[in-house]
């Protein structure tokens, strides 16, 4: 019951003054999960170019990379040139994808389909209420959750991440800071509310100064020490200056879990592009993004994985634009330590219709072979300590079993 | 106030305002003619403990807005209390004039669905907020946000955004004050309720294997009549949830009458012998099974302390006083579950005069006094509920069905949220919100030392909170205040 339990949760802190310390140093050692959305449904055929494959060649006479254009992994697949940045990591098995991943939902809209795949939820199921990692957080950190345990880059609360027990949203870290007038000098202000929550012998004082501390310590990162190491350079876009602010909070040990961050612009209808072009230009920022992000953190690299995932992958054909419409299935992508990469998992050859299947509901394209909470699921058990049951209470009712790109 | 021809001709000389948004014009409107302004001297307490009338504006209201503290000594406590037993007797148009404008709120369950989800979202919300700041129906407000969160329904779940305005008003506000039964009654057969505990599909088709779905009929036993502990058994979850088959929800129902109703299929409908919590309720009742059993829930004497206990602990204390629960579930069950009664007995009790300060202010709380205190002019857009996201808040919500909790802990890791909306408050700089300390600090101008925070918090500071509240700016002063343990606390 929760009442019984949150009162004897709050006894529990209460009593544990001393002991606090600890507790606090594991989670800052805890490990960090970045998820990156990539909004508008991004044609990963493109990223993982199936070069070999004739219907490929022959449905996208002007978009598809052709041998030579792209880096080559083995006999079928080819990274786009714009994906050199992650090649090393490829080969080091540090990047990883699965190919053929889906939403159930066959409406092709933008909408339904991130709605449904923030949610963790099935067509065809009551949904659980709330987002995954929000549902992920109450269950993992619960009422321990700290302003820090879970942030989103942006101006908005990311529909995964409702039901948190707590989230800041921000677009960089000097929105973490006390902000008191005074010009912009918050060290009155600092003070008075450490000799305040300092007087409390509660447990409201305690978090209070403990609050303080945080700050103190995330404030130290704005100045030299925040900088980027091992010569890591962000692109300077909106993208890469939140994974620099994700790798600042790793960094400072704030005990945070969980980082969403967005990029959008991948909904390419018209002069989609190739080898460069319109699309080329969203996958370079992808991926300078996460090869500066995971070169900062090279002393830390056992303490985060990247997930990167899209609402839906785009059709086979190209259009008479150019481009390509909404698809089924798409390449979801991981980053880390914990990822066993240097390959794609997923049926070969691609599962995929030509066109527009008058059969099966829904949009040509790949298949949505694998059921995007296998996959998700599969992350969550590589990052953090749950076990299958907390699982199973992120995903009810869904088919968990590994895909395997996950080790530990 | 009475509305002068020179206000009426001032509020009308400023018409164009119409041509950029009535935000403004409402905003005038209310503080000139309406009342909803600071009066000229206010008279903060000033003793060192919590002054008793502000402890009542505390907990049975969102605090007081400028004026209250002194209206409620005219009056005594007794009748102020009577006064807001009663809201219907209680003219709240400055208030209705903010929040009566979303269109969305006044339609029926079904044809909410003609509404785009973040307008319905909006709505609700903005609409929640005004009536907490400005409404003068305070407890009512208050229970309001009581009964919210004992038949939370989180928007996010199916289709339940389209169906939550039409509990909000028909279940939650139509019975806030009234009687506990009859909410039930309501919320067993709300649109939302259904869709939210999967009411929808507990079905039992005749010639089949189905088995009901148990899930609202579990949480009526454990979270909205007797409490976990209540003495029920899992036999007696089945055995409801059986009495509620055949209870749905379908707006593209084909000749409906009222497509927007939930409504009764028999042959959906488990018409056999059932026995809830050791009582017979015999077959072949159909539809008036739900009556049955929401009599019997609704009457166990379990409910009554349940309900008792759940009152003491957002109104009274943390560690309810069992003295006050075992006299309020008396009360209740002698009433026959009727709310009025109760609230009275609540806020007349020696354990309700002793528990000054004892509470926690969730982060709504926090905002909705800090608003107050400062009689601040907002119309509630998504500015000023982001603060409420951030703090873990956010209205309608809370993803599973127990509603946002009343424990202190699981709002303390976002105490810096709370600190910054302090300062922005107090510094002008809040978006969305609009504080004009002149009136405040003239109405204050005679009333001794300390009287910000007198005003603010009830009471007179100690030694530590004079010294670390020091400061040489008025605003600065006002942000560590709000941002204080002090006002933490109610």
């Amino acid at each position: 019951m929760p009442l019984t339990r949150r009162s004897l949760l709050s006894k529990l802190a209460l009593a544990a003054a001393p002991g606090l310390k600890a507790a606090d140093a594991s989670v800052e050692e805890g490990h960090t999960l970045v998820h990156v959305f990539l909004r508008g449904g991004a044609d990963t055929l493109n990223f993982f170019a199936p070069f070999a494959d004739d219907r490929y060649r022959r449905l996208r006479p002007g978009l598809a990379l052709s041998e030579r254009e792209v880096i080559r992994l083995d006999d079928h697949y080819g990274l786009h040139p714009a994906l050199r940045p992650l090649e090393a990591a490829w080969k080091e098995g540090r990047f990883g994808a699965v190919q053929s991943v889906g939403v159930d939902n066959t409406s092709g809209s933008h909408f339904d389909c991130q709605d449904q795949m923030e949610h963790g939820d099935s067509m065809h199921d009551t949904p659980a209420g709330g987002g995954w990692l929000g549902r992920c957080l109450r269950l993992q950190v619960g009422d321990s959750a700290g302003a820090l345990t879970a942030v989103a880059v942006g101006r908005v609360l990311p529909e995964c991440l409702r039901g948190a027990p707590a989230v800041s949203v921000l677009e960089k870290l000097d929105d973490l800071s006390l902000r008191s007038g005074r010009q912009g000098n918050p060290e009155h202000a600092r003070k008075a509310l450490a000799a305040l929550y300092g007087a409390e012998v509660t447990l409201l004082g305690r978090r209070g100064v403990e609050t303080l501390d945080l700050f103190q310590r995330v404030s130290a990162l704005h100045g030299r020490a925040g900088a980027p190491e091992n010569g890591a350079v962000y692109p300077t876009d909106p993208f890469g200056d939140g994974l620099r602010e994700v790798a600042r909070l790793i960094k400072a040990r704030v005990g945070l879990r969980i980082a969403c961050i967005d990029l959008g612009g991948w909904d390419t209808h018209f002069f989609q592009g190739g080898a460069s072009g319109q699309q080329a230009g969203r996958i370079q920022m992808l991926a300078e993004g996460l090869a500066a992000f995971d070169l900062d953190l090279r002393a830390q690299r056992r303490r985060f994985t990247v997930m990167i995932t899209t609402e839906f992958g785009r059709r086979l054909y190209e259009n008479a634009s150019l481009g390509t419409d909404h698809g089924r299935g798409f390449a979801f992508m991981a980053l880390g330590d914990r990822v066993r990469g240097g390959r794609m998992l997923g049926s070969w050859p691609i599962q995929a219709e030509e066109d527009l299947n008058l059969n099966t509901p829904g949009p040509g394209g790949l298949h949505a072979e694998t059921d995007f909470r296998r996959v998700f699921a599969e992350v969550l058990r590589a990052s953090f300590d749950l076990s299958a049951g907390d699982i199973a209470k992120v995903f009810p009712g869904a088919d968990l079993s590994p895909v395997g790109l996950m080790g530990t | 106030m009475n509305p002068t021809r020179r206000a009426w001709l001032r509020t009308a000389a400023l018409a164009p305002a119409f041509l950029t948004g009535c935000d403004r014009l409402i905003s005038l409107a209310g503080r000139d003619l309406l009342g909803q302004g600071v009066p000229e001297r206010l008279n903060p307490p000033d003793g060192s403990g919590i002054d008793a009338d502000f402890h009542l504006l505390s907990r049975a209201a969102f605090g007081p807005w400028p004026g209250d503290l002194d209206r409620l000594r005219r009056m005594g406590r007794e009748a102020w209390l009577e006064e807001q037993l009663h809201p219907e007797r209680i003219q709240d148009s400055a208030c209705d004039l903010r929040a009566e404008r979303f269109e969305s709120l006044y339609f029926s369950a079904g044809d909410a669905y003609e509404f785009r989800k973040p307008v319905l979202r909006d709505e609700l919300t903005r609409h929640s907020l005004l009536r907490a700041v400005y409404s003068r129906r305070q407890l009512f407000e208050v229970m309001v946000e009581f009964w919210t969160d004992h038949l939370n329904i989180d928007l996010e779940k199916g289709d339940c955004i389209y169906l939550k305005p039409s509990d909000d008003r028909d279940v939650i506000r139509r019975h806030a004050l009234g009687n506990f039964r009859d909410l039930i009654r309501a919320s067993a057969t709300s649109p939302a309720m259904l869709v939210y505990l999967d009411g929808v599909s507990n079905r039992v088709r005749r010639g089949t294997q189905d088995v009901p779905n148990e899930n609202y009929a579990r949480e009526l036993l454990e979270l909205h009549t007797l409490g976990v502990d209540g003495g029920y058994s899992q036999k007696d979850v089945l055995e409801a949830a059986r009495c509620l088959s055949g209870w749905t929800f379908d707006r593209k129902r084909f000749l409906a009458m009222n497509p927007s109703a939930a409504f009764f299929r028999p042959d959906w409908h488990d018409d056999g012998e059932k026995v809830v919590l050791g009582r017979r309720i015999p077959a072949g009742l159909g539809a008036r099974d739900l009556d049955w059993l929401i009599d019997i829930v609704c009457g166990h004497p379990a409910t009554a302390r349940f309900i008792a206990t759940k009152l003491c602990r957002r109104f009274v204390s943390p560690e309810p006083p069992e003295s006050l629960v075992a006299r309020l579930a008396a009360d209740f069950e002698g009433s026959g579950g009727e709310i009025r009664p109760l609230l009275r007995m609540l806020f007349a009790s020696p354990e309700f005069a002793a528990s000054r300060g004892q509470l926690f202010k969730r982060p709504f709380k926090f905002l909705v006094t800090a608003l107050r205190g400062l009689a601040a002019d907002t119309h509630a857009d998504k500015a000023v509920l982001e603060p409420l996201q951030r703090m873990g808040h956010g209205l309608f919500q809370y993803p599973t069905p127990d509603g946002y909790p009343d424990d202190e802990l699981p709002w303390m890791g976002t105490l810096l949220w709370r600190w910054n909306v302090g300062f922005a408050l107090a510094e002008g700089r809040q978006p969305g919100v609009r504080v004009d300390l002149t009136p405040l600090r003239r109405a204050l101008a005679r009333a001794g030392d300390g009287a910000w925070f007198r005003h603010l918090i009830g009471r007179l500071p100690d030694a530590t909170e004079q010294a670390a509240l020091r400061s040489d700016s008025e605003a600065e002063h006002l942000g560590l205040l709000l941002a204080s343990p002090a006002f933490q606390r109610c």
